[in-house]
Formats: structure tokens, sequence, C-alpha cells
């Protein structure tokens, strides 16, 4: 390697090649795509997220949730995620379209929470999720930090947003525990992840031979 | 018999020594990072009252601290000091490297404290809050100047394999940085893509540039100690090219199944296979370094074999069928351990006891904590890949069955996690002795013995076990 020019344009050109491939290659592909807007139901998916949600997407980033929960169902046929009612269909690249800051995941320490709001046959609802952040689990610590224990008179009535605690949780007479704007807000979040719109892309590929082979794939789209 | 310590190496003392001092701090601070982030995966409770503790912050702060902070600093210093060493003249822009490397530090240090108020951008060895990336880019570069003037003012005209090593990850890292930081914060792109953009830049910052630091000083410790010539050198320059031209096609791995265009996980494992290319030439050539002779070569020697393990492990995972059982679980914990920590870590650690005594001109103080070090290091890499390699397995097992609640998952991966908790005790309780062994020898806070007075290579050595 005589050349210095020859060797740091040759640095210089390995790192624009896999740079222009991989980066440049994807978003030539997928960075224009569009909402899928559905004639049926006259409007468009994935939706807007509600403002509380797109909060809550923030304190589900900054606390780091990542680091043991992934937000992506892989296809059927590929692993566990449709056994374990994570969803019935793959995450597409669709459904990240209005995600600022999409959380992908590299490790199930926890469960997926790609599709939690829709998952069959139950799915948690709003009282579930914020007493699974008071009460934390054995796998899963506890985020106190986002409630707030306070003083109420002792003949004055509770809050309508006051916890329902029982047994070791429950706070001592005359106070009681509301979640914060941050723990609403991430639980707004977590109720906002569904995937429950089937996009042209996202119906299994049915492999010819098998099952339904006179027709080809279903590829208009729909809710379910 | 020309003497070791050379007036390269004293004039060059001050920005080096800096350098390893703080990469060496923040491998113990990263090690207690690590430490309680392991501590709270198997009992999640711990110390979870406080926000800033809270596991997903603290491991993001844990890598932070180990990549940032001690690989790039101890990279750096080796990377300087061989190139410095290959010119045969003092170190020029001294002033630059010391500058830089002051502000590198408190730009870690700043990244460290915006992670724990909770500005990480949750992005997998991109942990750093975007505020800190110019800092970050401004002072490495400032840093890279000097070695770059060192590789255009060498001795001889054709380079030396640890050479191009070293003046490749000094002047691949700023762009790097900077690509992911316009295309992630700056100007954002959408969606999933960002995801792509985020495994590119973590596997390019691996590829491209922490596994050239480390094998730079391979390249340059080997020959050295053993007095050879490299075997089938002639081919180091391809190896060299290879690992260049397809490291960066390899960031799709971890994408796998996901919602993400399916010729990019596609590229990846064609990629991982090719670099098994780059690991075979790199063996054929360190060969001499399983021949045992001194501590930093057998430093190295189980670096170098971390290394081709970890390749040969990243080629096997990246394949749908192995992917569907390990994708998700702690094992690509542990091939990120065997790579930051067996590969890298233990590579620069050869590096650094070969080094320091040629730079504070004295033999390392205390041979006891050198083997003390030896054995923690390579004891606590073993079991703490085997034991996150078993949890994994545990972990893979129990996910695949729907009926097992991830309750029970987390009862069978328990034992195996505490097992890595005790791993990391080891490994940093190796890294304390490492810091203060150097902090004796480089300050002579006791009176070391002066290696000026025994010139052959052998004594710059502390004794092998």
């Amino acid at each position: 390697m005589k050349s210095n020019a020859v060797f740091f344009l040759g640095l210089f050109g390995a790192l624009l090649i896999s740079w222009a491939c991989i980066v440049l290659g994807s978003n030539a592909q997928l960075g224009s795509q569009a909402p899928f807007y559905d004639d049926n139901q006259g409007t468009a998916f994935p939706q807007w997220m509600p403002g509380a949600a797109a909060r809550g997407e923030l304190v589900y980033r900054d606390l780091g949730c990542a680091a043991c929960h992934t937000q992506r169902v892989r296809r059927p046929g590929l692993g566990y995620d449709q056994a374990r009612g994570w969803g019935e269909r793959q995450s597409v690249a669709r459904d990240y379209l209005y995600q600022p800051w999409p959380q992908l995941g590299l490790s199930r320490a926890g469960p997926d929470l790609a599709n939690l709001a829709d998952r069959k046959p139950t799915a948690p609802d709003r009282d579930d999720l914020l007493h699974m952040l008071y009460a934390g689990s054995d796998d899963m610590p506890a985020y106190r930090f986002l409630f707030e224990e306070r003083r109420v008179g002792r003949s004055a009535q509770r809050s309508d947003e006051a916890m329902q605690l029982t047994g070791a949780l429950e706070p001592r007479r005359g106070r009681e525990v509301v979640p914060t704007a941050r723990a609403r807000d991430l639980v707004a979040y977590l109720l906002s992840l569904k995937s429950d719109y089937d996009y042209p892309e996202s119906v299994p590929y049915v492999a010819p031979g098998g099952e339904g082979a006179a027709e080809p794939p279903r590829n208009t789209g729909g809710a379910k | 018999m020309k003497p070791e310590v050379t007036p390269v190496d004293r004039s060059s003392r001050a920005p080096l020594v800096l350098l390893l001092l703080c990469g060496l701090s923040w491998l113990v601070a990263g090690g207690l990072l690590g430490l309680v982030a392991s501590i709270q995966l198997h009992s999640p409770g711990f110390l979870g009252g406080c926000e800033f503790l809270t596991y997903g912050r603290m491991s993001a702060l844990a890598e932070t601290a180990f990549v940032y902070g001690w690989l790039a600093n101890a990279g750096l210093a080796l990377a300087l000091w061989i190139l410095g060493r290959l010119a045969g003249e003092p170190l020029r822009a001294q002033n630059w490297a010391l500058f830089g490397a002051l502000f590198w530090n408190l730009g870690v240090a700043a990244a460290l404290v915006g992670v724990a108020a909770g500005d990480a951008t949750g992005f997998a060895l991109l942990g750093l809050p975007r505020y800190v990336h110019m800092i970050l880019l401004f002072s490495y570069s400032a840093i890279a100047v000097a070695g770059l003037l060192a590789w255009s003012g060498r001795l001889r005209l054709v380079a030396y394999a640890s050479q191009w090593y070293a003046a490749a990850a000094l002047f691949l890292f700023p762009w790097i940085l900077s690509v992911a930081h316009v295309m992630l914060f700056s100007a954002p792109v959408r969606g999933v893509v960002q995801s792509i953009a985020a495994g590119w830049y973590a596997q390019c910052a691996w590829t491209l540039w922490l596994a050239p630091l480390a094998l730079s000083v391979a390249y340059y410790v080997v020959p050295r100690v053993t007095g050879r010539v490299l075997p089938s050198y002639e081919f180091a320059s391809l190896g060299f090219w290879c690992l260049i031209f397809i490291g960066g096609l390899t960031g799709g791995r971890h994408l796998l199944g996901g919602p993400v265009p399916a010729w990019i996980p596609s590229v990846a494992v064609v990629s991982c296979a090719l670099l098994l290319f780059h690991v075979s030439i790199v063996l054929l050539n360190l060969r001499g370094s399983f021949r045992g002779g001194g501590i930093a070569l057998r430093f190295i020697s189980f670096g170098l074999l971390s290394y081709a393990a970890g390749a040969l492990a990243d080629a096997a995972t990246s394949f749908q069928a192995v992917a569907a059982h390990t994708e998700f679980t702690y094992f690509d914990e542990a091939l990120r351990q065997l790579a930051l920590y067996g590969a890298a870590s233990t590579i620069l650690f050869g590096g650094i006891y070969f080094a320091v005594p040629r730079i504070t001109g004295r033999a390392w103080l205390s041979a006891g904590l050198v083997r003390a070090h030896l054995f923690l290091t390579l004891a606590g890499i073993l079991v703490l890949f085997g034991s996150l390699a078993a949890a994994a397995l545990a972990q893979g097992r129990g996910l695949a069955d729907p009926a097992v609640p991830f309750a029970d998952i987390f009862r069978h991966t328990r034992p195996w996690l505490v097992a890595a908790t005790a791993a990391q005790a080891a490994l940093l309780l190796g890294n304390i002795a490492l810091a203060l062994n150097f902090a004796g020898t480089a300050f002579g806070f006791v009176c070391a013995p002066e290696a000026a007075a025994f010139n052959p290579p052998s004594a710059m050595e502390a004794p092998p076990p």
C-alpha cells in the first residue's frame, strides 16, 4: 500500500458502498411509503397516534423499555409469535409510518408489544397495565416512580384516578396512589399499539400448490 | 541491539498516558454499571426505585461507558503509539491529541449524564444523546490528526498491516458517526429505515472502528514479541480490504424476520459468511501468537480466538433456521460480550501490557496483579459467555413453547443469569487490578524498576505464570 490517496479513497469508497447499499437502498424502497387508503372505510391506515400516546412513546424510549421488549411480530411459520398470541400477522414497515422513533428492540426478556392492545383472546386494559407498572412482577421491575402517593382527608372521597390496590400494596389509611402524567401517557401509548388492519403486503404469502393454490393471494387489504 | 524504549516513546508520553488513564477509569466505571445491570436481569427489583437506575437506562449506561469510554480511549492510545513508533519520529500535533482526549472524555461523561437523565436514543451501540455527537466528532478528529500525521510521515513508503488498521479506524469513525447523526437525528429517515440505519451504524462501529483498532494492536505486538516475520503476510492486505468492504454490509442480521425488506437480512447472511475469509487470514497471519511467550501474547491469542469464534457464531446465527431459536434471546448479548470483551478488550489488554512499560519507561509494578488480571479476565469471559449462552438456550426453549409463561422462562434462566453476574464481578475485580497496576506504574507512587536498566524486550513483560 504505497499511495495515500488510493488507500484513503478505498476506505471512503468502501464506506460509501455499504451506506448507499444498505441505508440509501432501503430508504429508496421504503422512504416514500404512503399510508394505505381504504375505500370501504373511507380512511387511511395506519392512523395517527393520539397526543397522549405520542408523549408516551417518549417515556417508553427514555426508560429504555426496548431493552427487554421487542415491537415486531415475525411472520407465521417463523418462530412462535402467532402461537403466543402476539399478533395474527407479521409487522410490516407501514405499521411504523407514524412512529417518530420505532423501537423494534433486540431482546425478548419480556413479551413482544407490537400488537399489545389487540391481543387475542384478551388484551390488557388500562387498569391492568397501570397495575403491572406499579406492582411489577417476578420478572419485571416495578416503576413506582411513575406514581405518586398522596394524602386524602379521612372522610374525603378518593380521586377517580386512584389505583385500586389490595394486600401489601395497599397504601396506609388516608393516603392514595395515583399515576403521574407520565404513567398515563405511557399506558396510552401501550394501548395504541395494535396492528389490527391487514395491509395488502401483510397478507401471508401462500406457496403455490398449497391450500388455496387455485387463486392468487388476496391482495386487497381490509379490516378484520 | 536497539533499546526498547525509544525517544519516540518518551516524547509522546503525555497524550498516551492521559488516554490510557481515562480508558481504564471508564473500564472500571463501566464494569460497575454493567454489574448493576447484570444483577437487575435476575433480580428486577434491585435499585429499581430510582428512575435513573432502571434496567433500560443502566444497560445503555454500561454499554456507553464501555465502548466510548474504555474501548475508544485505549484503542486510540495504542493506535497513536503504534503509528508514531512506525513513523520513527516523535508524535506530531500532540496538543491536538491532548485536547482531543480531554474533550472526548468530557463528551463521554456528558453522554452518561444524559442517558441517566433519560436522553438515551434507544439504538444499540448508539445510546449517546444527540447533543454530545458534535463534541465527540470533533474531539475524535482532533486525536486522529496526530495519528494521520504520523501515518503520512512514516519511515517506509510501504505501510504495515498494523498501520492500515489503525489509520482506517482513525479515518472512518468520524464519517460513520456523522452519517448516523444526519440520518437518525438532524434529518431523520422515516419509520423502520431508522432501525436499518441504526443497525448499519452499530455494525460499522464494530467492523470499521473497534475491530480494526484491536487488530492493529495484534498485528503490531505479535511479530514484535515473537521476533518473526508474519507468515503468509502477502495475504494480509486481502484480509484488510475484505473487512473494510464487507464489514458494513453485515448490519441487517438483527432484523431477520422483521418489518424490513427481505434483502437486508439476506445481504447480511452472505456478508457474515464472507467475513470468515477475513478472519481466517487474520488467524493465518497471527498464528505465531498461539505458541505462547509472555503476558501480552496470552491476552492477544485469547482475543484472536474470541474474534474467530464470534465471527463464526455471527455467521451461524444469521441463518434463518438457527436464528429462529436464537433471535431475541440472551445469545445476542453473549455474542456482543464475546466481541466487545472477549475479542476487542482482551487484545487491547495485551497491547497495554506490551506498550505501557515502553511508554512510561518503567516495568510493570506488580507481576501478581498482572497474573490476577489474566486469570480473572479469561475465566470471567468464558463463564460470562457460557452462562449467557446457557440462559439463551433455556430462554429459547421456553419461548418456543407457547404453553410456558414468561414467569417460568424467567425461573429457568435465573441461575444462569446469576452465574453471569458472578462473571461480571470477576471481570470487574480483574480490571481494578489492571487500573491499580497502571496507576502505580505510570505515576510511580511506589518506586517501580526503571525499564531503561534492562533492554531486552522480555524484561518489559511481567513474568508469565
